[in-house]
């Protein structure tokens, strides 16, 4: 579950915030929050959902990179 | 005065798991005057848990009252926390953040954040680390979660 903050603690680049989707619904709905945790990459580039071993999130990070939104 | 939100088993629980602690960790909250349901509990959930040791401190901010601190946090929710480390008088920030009240299965996530944090080390995989030092653009990451 807080695999996002360890990254955060790793790079300077990282900034990983948990949100409480129910208490900020228009968030989860814009990011189309359906199933928990979902964690949502640089605003929309990339989206996993599940909690998901590291170098799954890694590639899905590398991935949103190349991505512009 | 309300009754305390963490009861004495879990607050004893608590307390061991920050036999852990290694530096000193500081918790900013950022809460709202208005439209903000779960503020209070919240505010008072991180109270308790921060008297909980001196290794932790809480500063608390208003969202509204203190925009500018909360613009250089770049904290635009309330409740709202940033967990950070202190070393002296500087607040060491390293992105970690909440928003929304840590209860539940969360409330396990924040005591490991403060344990994270408090340790300045990741824990991740080698080949994780080899990854993210590479960076040279922001990653944002919001992690959906729900109380229970």
């Amino acid at each position: 579950m807080v695999l996002a903050h360890r990254m955060a603690m790793q790079s300077p680049w990282v900034e990983a915030e948990m949100v409480e989707a129910m208490e900020f619904p228009e968030l989860a709905q814009r990011f189309g929050v359906s199933g928990v945790p979902q964690t949502t990459i640089n605003y929309g580039a990339g989206t996993v959902v599940g909690a998901v071993p590291e170098d799954y999130l890694v590639d899905e990070i590398r991935q949103a990179l190349e991505i512009r939104v | 005065m309300a009754d305390k939100l963490l009861n004495e088993g879990v607050a004893r629980q608590v307390q061991q798991a920050f036999e852990q602690l290694q530096e000193p960790v500081e918790v900013l909250f950022f809460g709202a005057k208005s439209n903000c349901e779960y503020c209070d509990d919240t505010r008072q959930l991180v109270e308790e848990v921060v008297s909980l040791t001196d290794k932790l401190s809480l500063h608390v901010y208003d969202l509204d009252d203190d925009a500018a601190i909360a613009q250089e946090y770049k904290i635009d929710k309330a409740p709202g926390m940033v967990i950070a480390g202190r070393a002296g008088e500087q607040v060491l920030d390293y992105g970690v953040r909440i928003a929304g009240i840590p209860a539940g299965h969360e409330f396990t996530s924040l005591i490991h954040d403060l344990l994270l944090v408090s340790g300045r080390d990741s824990g991740l995989e080698t080949s994780t680390r080899e990854f993210l030092d590479t960076l040279t653009q922001p990653v944002h990451l919001q992690v959906f979660v729900t109380p229970t």
